[in-house]
């Protein structure tokens, strides 16, 4: 069948439907479903993280920040990092902590240098991954990680823990003032290219129910899920 | 539960439904599924406060959106090529199954990861795989398992939920290479292993579609696991498949659906990984697929958009009303015998495979209303029900001899109060004294006795009601024809 003659059936089958719309019963207003994150952003964060199996932890300095992660990458024995650019984590000092940790840093500066073989093994065995987020969302704890040449999306995904690092300014109340934000930053309408390749939201470590129904963590992703989020 | 009804589609219901009944490990499964599924969602409306609002407002989106779909489609099909993606439109499941064959032959792929996607199952896509030589995984770990096992799934989110962990091992082992133990977190680990080698060796990721946004061409896919974001992060070509009625209008339409949809599915807030995907990797990008390919599935849906019971299309596959159902909770999944299970399964199966094939489904149903109070987007289930119902009417086929018959003098004798009369007259002299000592009848004769096979029939009353009218209303006191005095309806008021 023809790309034509499919959208004609379509067509004429939309028009027949119109004949069987629904009834609207109540009300509805742009807003409905909107939750938001309370007073304290931070702290309903940090509570909903933990409430979804992962671990966060609300830090008022930088340096508290890199402390909380040193403890992480020992009780780890983590030896290598994949790691994302970004400037919360240039502010954090991330190279020099994991320099003074001798834990290798695998960042995509470096990763892309390698053959794609290479690339794909050595992705595939680091101990850690360690990034920022573009937004967090306070309501329901989650990260928005959107994909760019200097933040890949595995770094989150392929090592057993991942750690993002998160200042207050960048948690948002609820999943609906990130697509606000989007439309404001002119990603949407007739744009989609403005829109990145890839934007993915976490909410908790790496879950599966299909053996009885009973929880078990990290089947793929990471079982060890933290955040810390810095709030000074 | 026996093997045929595990792997093939299309059986006799009651059949299966009965040897379901009659397996004790299933039926123990089966009845954690309320205290756990069914109790978080429930939970999760109550705890949202906008909740009904929310799901009214998701379900205006999407009838609106079929109010328009052609229009919307065509948008998706403009946002997805200006990205460099490539839209192939498919009229049923053969063609799809040959646009997806092509594109991977053209790419040359041996190896695909899949994440789950109740389309391909309904397309009988991994066969056609098989048997082109291509090597198949599937990659979410509930539908690793009945891969393995060779089984079909039993729940739209929980595909391996007739097995347990005994089970589990057991179809684990042989490929293992050696004896996994029923522990969870050791088999979990196990497919965490095996299941990373093949993500890193694959060629192409072939994944399902949550939904699809028209203004921005963005693909959206959920998961719990994350092996969703791996098959569409590590194989170069990504391969997506959607049902045309996954379209949404636009982005903002987006956190509507997310909310409701994890509520529906498991009772979480949002679900763990959901992932946007608006075509292939960009310049400079270490990771994601240098093709896209999005197939659009039509395989009967504008054949029901145009009709009675579009608003099926609504349905965004949560399994929440699976979950609601106390049919669903005591026969399970596979008997139901088509690719989707539970009430909507009972819709479904006979709209797209055919009502005749399939005439058990509209009454797997005690029209209890539980899978429309559970649904996120609130589809009037027992109403379709009763439709399809009333269509098998129409189809000489799909009823018995006996049943035809029974329904032809029920509706003949409703029409004329002469046969009504006599009819009732009849049944109070013949079944009601008989039975005079009891009020269930247990075993009813001849072609009616499918009826009593299950369930018990109730006596009919030794007295007609209208004999006992004209008597004078019996001990009440109540006058026949004039209006009785207050003190008289005493009996009825219960305030
Ligand atoms: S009918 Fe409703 S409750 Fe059932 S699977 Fe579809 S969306 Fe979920």
């Amino acid at each position: 069948m023809s790309r034509e003659a499919y959208l004609a059936r379509v067509r004429d089958a939309t028009q027949a439907g119109r004949a069987y719309r629904i009834e609207p019963r109540g009300e509805v207003t742009p807003t409905t479903g909107y939750v938001g994150g309370g007073d304290d952003l931070c702290a309903r964060f940090a509570a909903e993280a933990n409430a979804v199996g992962g671990t966060a932890v609300v830090v008022r300095s930088f340096d508290e920040a890199r402390a909380e992660l040193a403890k992480v990458l020992r009780a780890r024995r983590a030896e290598s990092a994949f790691v994302w650019r970004h400037d919360v984590l240039d502010r954090l000092g991330l190279a020099g902590l994991l320099a003074e940790l001798s834990v290798a840093a695998l960042d995509p500066g470096a990763l892309a240098k390698m053959p794609r073989d290479t690339r794909r093994a050595t992705i595939l065995t680091a101990d850690i991954g360690i990034t920022s987020a573009d937004y967090g969302i306070a309501e329901t704890g989650t990260l928005a990680m959107f994909a760019r040449p200097e933040q890949p999306r595995l770094a989150s995904l392929a090592p057993p823990c991942h750690v993002a690092i998160l200042e207050r300014r960048q948690i948002l109340p609820d999943l609906f003032d990130l697509f606000a934000a989007l439309d404001e930053a002119g990603t949407t309408a007739g744009a989609p290219h403005k829109v990145p390749s890839n934007l993915t939201f976490i909410t908790g470590p790496s879950k599966t129910g299909d053996i009885e129904l009973q929880l078990t963590t990290g089947v793929h992703g990471p079982g060890d899920w933290r955040v810390i989020v810095v709030d000074g | 539960m026996k093997l045929a009804y595990l792997q093939h589609e299309h059986h006799e219901f009651r059949d299966a439904a009965a040897d379901a009944m009659a397996d004790a490990q299933l039926q123990g499964v089966l009845g954690r599924l309320a205290d756990t599924l069914g109790v978080r969602n429930r939970e999760a409306w109550e705890d949202f406060a906008d909740s009904a609002a929310t799901r009214e407002r998701a379900r205006r989106i999407k009838d609106a959106t079929l109010a328009d779909l052609d229009k919307h489609l065509e948008t998706l099909e403009r946002s997805v090529t200006r990205l460099g993606g490539r839209v192939h439109w498919c009229d049923d499941g053969a063609a799809a199954r040959e646009a997806i064959l092509g594109i991977l032959r053209q790419c040359g792929a041996k190896k695909i990861v899949k994440s789950k996607s109740m389309t391909t199952e309904e397309i009988h896509l991994n066969p056609a795989l098989v048997e082109a030589g291509i090597e198949t995984v599937e990659t979410d770990f509930g539908e690793y398992i009945i891969q393995v096992a060779g089984h079909r799934p039993s729940h739209i989110v929980g595909p391996a939920l007739h097995l347990n962990a005994k089970q589990v091992a057991e179809v684990l082992s042989p490929v293992a290479g050696e004896t996994l133990s029923s522990d969870r977190e050791e088999l979990t680990r196990f497919a965490r292993r095996a299941l990373r080698s093949k993500f890193a060796e694959a060629d192409a990721g072939i994944t399902g579609v949550n939904f699809a946004v028209a203004e921005t061409g963005t693909i959206v896919l959920v998961s719990n696991e994350g092996n969703a974001r791996f098959t569409t992060a590590l194989p170069r070509v990504h391969i997506a498949i959607m049902g045309m009625e996954k379209v949404i209008p636009r982005l903002a339409d987006l956190p509507v659906f997310l909310k409701v949809l994890a509520r529906g599915a498991t009772g979480q807030k949002l679900s763990v990984y959901t992932s946007l995907i608006t075509g292939p990797r960009r310049m400079g990008e270490l990771d994601g697929p240098e093709e896209f390919h999005l197939v659009i599935l039509d395989n009967g849906r504008s054949r029901i958009l145009g009709g009675p019971l579009r608003e099926s299309l609504f349905c965004i596959r949560c399994g929440a009303c699976l979950n609601a159902c106390p049919i669903y909770r005591n026969v399970g999944g596979h008997a139901y015998g088509g690719t989707y299970s539970g009430p909507i399964g009972a819709v479904l199966t006979p709209l797209y495979d055919g009502l005749s094939q399939n005439h058990h489904l509209p009454h797997a149903s005690s029209l209890c209303g539980a899978c429309q109070a559970a649904c996120p987007v609130k589809i009037q289930i027992p109403e379709m029900l009763i439709r399809l119902r009333e269509q098998l009417h129409h189809e000489p086929r799909a009823l018995g001899r006996v049943e035809r018959w029974a329904y032809g003098i029920w509706a003949r004798a409703m029409r004329s109060p002469r046969l009504y009369r006599a009819g009732t007259w009849l049944a109070t002299r013949t079944l009601g004294r008989l039975k005079r000592s009891t009020r269930w009848l247990t075993k009813l004769p001849g072609g009616l006795g499918g009826w009593t096979r299950t369930r018990d029939f109730p006596a009919p009353a030794e007295r007609r009601f209208r004999d006992w009218w004209s008597a004078g209303a019996g001990d009440w006191g109540l006058g026949a024809g004039e209006g009785a005095s207050p003190a008289s309806k005493e009996p009825f008021d219960h305030a």
